[in-house]
């Protein structure tokens, strides 16, 4: 089902027909003025929650939006005392009501093939493994470690990928010209290239089912980042660089532009690009709810409580929320604000934390690396 | 049945009423108490209007500008009264407005008339189930004008009531408790209400009356009744927890003391969704009635229009948790939820169909009370269809809580039930008041409303696509342009209301033109149609026959 599905999504989007929805982006403002659509994506999973809402939910309610009202008109126009004067006495058409119980059925069943299948994405943390070997020139065979639980397991020819990349970025392999595979379902998965990769190029295979709707493995969490939200603020704890913490306070209207004026913050969440990132959510008061329309993600934040949520950024930049469920007096006061960045970038800014909260730096940091890092967050954005 | 009328005519006690205060202070007579219903219902309507109206002025424009007048410029108890008005609309419209006007107004007035009944199975009870309902008001009101949270009046945490906000460390003042006393009032009398309709509807239908000839809006009464009865204990049990959390020192919902405020969101739900059913099947029958009636022919499919009623009612107490798809259900929970709430929208789509197919092949008049039944149709189609929408968790999670949200639910009710109530009111005012409005001023009301409601609500759609958190006393520059629109559509239906007043006010004592018993022609074929307008006080002292060969399903 997921493949016919991804394959169906796949072809479709790339028609373009979805573009035609899509709204027009502003530079660091995912809202725009008077739009229409929902906020641009900027995640594989926000892209198939948009494909669905706007190419498989939108056309049907139109359609059938459309359908009864131009039956009414046709009523209307049709059956008035003026052109219809005697009235017919029917009251029964048992073909008619099978099919106006048989087809909505029909439409019922395509929304929720679509509909499971991203209900399953979104809410399955990824657990994808990337393996890496170095080539040697000859060495055509390598072997993925299928070492997942027996319901996880790489059991199908979409569940693993094959890149090669010999310095000037990774390529994926097709299954079909580049590789051959054997055992999947096993314990060990035999790949076999039809060309030995260059020597020193790293071959890379990632494997699990967490697949999203690109056809690409998503790779389980690289970090976890813990969310407390508070009256009338966010908690953001970083528990794999030391759990450091900080708060983030709506930014005052003289700190900020009139447009971003509560939606931003005074400290940001930073994240790095590309990488599964785990959010633990919780509160310690009353309920609120982390949301961030961009990725597709709201959680809700309960006391006694932490609920889980995954994303995985396409692009660096800034993307904004706003607290999702009412929780008192300032309950519009408490948006959300995450930056993403480079892994260089976000690494410098680990070490940053660190040394404010006392602690040795985490990773080897030089200046070269560091001016590197945010070299390419300032182009991204 | 033209004998019923004949009936009347040579019975002298039948107009014989009590004196003002034993008429209407200990009415047992299910007309007066209906009445009594629809005046309450009218006063709550303006209330809640009105209350909207400051939401709306408040959201005109970003920056918080306009309730900052009732709070003498302080702009955080201008917060505070945004977040109280958002919760009394929704407990007002729903409680004291939608049902007392649908349940206790029309279902009093007519479920006894259609099924050929001379009153309500326990008189007595149908009183005490009203006054009740006026002890709740009360209660309701003056939970306003006690403290709530921050030494400000009032509760503010949503008609919801999710616990902990409303509980004593976030809520400490007693207008928590007068709240949760007001609902339990309410929740009495609609249990009581719900219990003697069951009762009536069971017992006292004319003889040869089966249920399968029962019209369908006593059918949809019976329905609502018993999602009534089956529904708002637990909603009574959870406001009780809640209060005993608040008052006595349990936990149920608190974590801090081994609780979950899930809990309560899973009682609260499993009342509420049942719930938005109670405030919509009672108008799916007065449509029923008035596209039949006013297309002259009989209604489409009529047991599929009955079972479908059933089947809605059925499936919406095992849908609740799509409320809650946000709150950290585990996947396969949701998926289940998915797919139950999917299946609501077949039998709803049999009732729109149906409807159609009741106009097809009439011949249609555009009477006031059609104008209101085709509006109705078409509008209740664009909320159920971004229901469908909602219903996907996949999607949910970047909808819920959105202004997307607050569209789909007013079009279903404030579009698809009011347009219900008011397409009941033009249809019965005759029959129960015994005088006939205007007919243009009425269709003026119609025109106006429609377009008015669709600019306010249409632009919310867009609104939640682009993100915007509802119960927001103030938003992002970026969402003004549609909030604006939706302010100017409140305006629009505000001019609609007066419109609806002047009509109100002409048929009463300008235009006054006495009813006739019929004043739609042969398409009217339920029983109230055969009573003079008004009906006598005491109807039926013969009872209508069904079993003489004369019978008729409607």
């Amino acid at each position: 089902m997921k493949k016919l599905f991804g394959a169906t999504s796949k072809l479709v989007t790339g028609i373009g027909v979805w573009a035609a929805f899509a709204p027009i982006t502003l530079a660091g403002a995912q809202i725009t003025p008077g739009g229409v659509g929902m906020q641009p994506a900027n995640s594989a999973t926000a892209e198939e929650v948009q494909f669905f809402h706007n190419v498989i939910l939108m056309p049907i309610i139109t359609v059938i939006c459309i359908f009864v009202l131009a039956l009414l008109i046709w009523v209307i126009l049709r059956y008035n005392s003026k052109a219809n004067p005697t009235p017919r006495k029917f009251s029964h058409n048992t073909l008619i009501e099978v099919l106006w119980t048989g087809l909505p059925i029909m439409v019922l069943l395509v929304i929720a093939l679509f509909s499971f299948d991203l209900l399953y994405t979104e809410d399955v943390t990824p657990d994808g493994k990337q393996v890496v070997v170095r080539g040697d020139g000859q060495t055509v065979d390598f072997v993925f470690a299928n070492d997942f639980p027996a319901s996880r397991l790489v059991a199908r020819p979409e569940h693993l990928q094959v890149l090669v990349d010999d310095g000037s970025g990774a390529r994926t392999l097709s299954s079909r010209t580049d590789y051959s595979t054997e055992g999947f379902g096993e314990p060990e998965i035999a790949v076999t290239l039809s060309a030995p990769p260059p020597a020193g190029a790293h071959v890379i295979m990632r494997g699990g089912r967490s697949v999203d709707h690109r056809g690409d493995v998503t790779l389980a969490p690289t970090m976890t980042l813990k969310i407390t939200g508070s009256r009338w603020y966010w908690n953001y704890a970083y528990p794999d660089f030391g759990d450091f913490d900080f708060i983030a306070n709506m930014a005052a209207k003289e700190d900020t532009t009139p447009e971003l004026y509560l939606r931003e913050v005074d400290n940001r969440v930073v994240v790095p690009v590309g990488e599964t990132i785990r959010i633990a959510v919780t509160a310690n008061d009353v309920i609120h709810a982390w949301a961030l329309p961009a990725f597709a993600i709201k959680i809700d934040a309960v006391p006694g409580r932490t609920n889980e949520a995954w994303f995985k950024a396409d692009r660096e930049g800034v993307f904004y929320g706003q607290c999702s469920e009412i929780c008192g007096i300032r309950h519009a006061f408490m948006p959300i604000a995450v930056e993403v960045v480079s892994r260089p970038a976000f690494e410098a800014w680990i070490d940053e934390q660190r040394a404010l909260a006392g602690m040795e730096p985490m990773f080897e940091t030089d200046n070269v690396k560091l001016a590197q890092g945010f070299a390419a967050s300032a182009a991204a954005e | 049945m033209a004998d019923a009328n004949a009936a009347h005519g040579s019975d002298d006690h039948a107009d014989h009423t009590p004196p003002f205060f034993v008429r209407w202070f200990w009415s047992t007579n299910h007309k007066d108490i209906g009445t009594l219903y629809l005046i309450f219902a009218i006063l709550a309507g303006i209330i809640g209007g009105g209350m909207s109206g400051l939401i709306r002025m408040e959201l005109a424009e970003p920056g918080v500008t306009f309730l900052t007048y009732f709070t003498g410029g302080n702009v955080e108890a201008a917060y505070n009264f945004y977040n109280v008005l958002i919760t009394y609309h929704g407990l007002i419209m729903i409680f004291f407005m939608v049902m007392p006007a649908m349940i206790g107004g029309f279902g009093n007035w007519f479920v006894p008339i259609m099924i050929g009944a001379p009153d309500m199975a326990f008189p007595r009870m149908n009183n005490i189930s009203f006054w009740l309902y006026g002890a709740s008001g009360i209660l309701i009101t003056l939970s306003l004008f006690v403290a709530g949270a921050n030494g400000q009046l009032g509760f503010a945490g949503g008609w919801v009531l999710y616990p902990p906000l409303s509980a004593s460390t976030a809520n400490p003042g007693p207008a928590m408790d007068l709240l949760i006393l007001s609902i339990h009032l309410a929740g009495a009398s609609s249990i009581l209400g719900a219990i003697n309709f069951i009762t009536t509807i069971f017992n006292m239908r004319a003889p040869g009356m089966t249920l399968h000839k029962m019209p369908l809006f006593a059918w949809s009464v019976l329905v609502t009744a018993f999602l009534l009865v089956l529904s708002l204990p637990v909603l009574a049990g959870a406001i009780t927890m809640l209060l005993t959390d608040r008052n006595f020192g349990t936990s149920f919902f608190d974590a801090a003391g081994g609780g979950d405020p899930i809990l309560y969101q899973h009682l609260f739900w499993f009342f509420g969704h049942p719930e938005v059913y109670i405030l919509i099947l009672p108008g799916f029958g007065i449509i029923s009635h008035i596209v039949s009636t006013f297309s002259k022919k009989p209604i489409f499919g009529y047991l599929g229009m009955a079972y479908a009623m059933i089947a809605i009612g059925f499936v919406g107490f095992i849908v609740w948790a799509h409320h809650m798809y946000t709150v950290g259900l585990s996947v396969n929970m949701k998926a289940y939820f998915v797919a139950a709430t999917m299946v609501i929208a077949v039998p709803t789509g049999i009732k729109i169909f149906s409807w159609i197919a009741t106009m097809w092949g009439g011949s249609i008049d555009f009477k006031t009370p059609m104008l209101w039944a085709i509006g109705f149709i078409f509008l209740f189609t664009v909320g159920g269809v971004t229901g469908v929408v909602l219903a996907n968790a996949g999607v949910d999670h970047y909808m819920h809580d959105t202004y997307y949200v607050v569209a789909h639910f007013h079009y279903v009710l404030s579009l698809g039930a009011v347009f219900a109530i008011f397409a009941g009111w033009y249809y019965w005012f005759s029959k129960m008041t015994g005088w006939e409005y205007r007919e243009w001023l009425g269709a003026v009301h119609f025109w106006i409303m429609f377009i008015g409601v669709n600019l306010i609500f249409f632009p919310q759609h867009f609104l939640g696509l682009q993100g915007m958190p509802r119960r927001y006393v103030d938003y992002p520059e970026a969402f003004a342009q549609w909030n604006n629109v939706s302010t100017m559509g409140y305006g629009v239906t505000m001019v609609a209301m007066v419109v609806f007043a002047i009509c109100m006010f002409d048929a009463f004592f300008i235009y006054r033109k006495k009813a006739v018993a019929n004043p739609w022609g042969e398409g009217a074929t339920t029983l109230e149609w055969t009573l003079p307008s008004p009906p006598p006080f005491h109807q039926f002292n013969e009872l209508p026959r069904f079993d003489r060969g004369d019978a008729k399903a409607f």
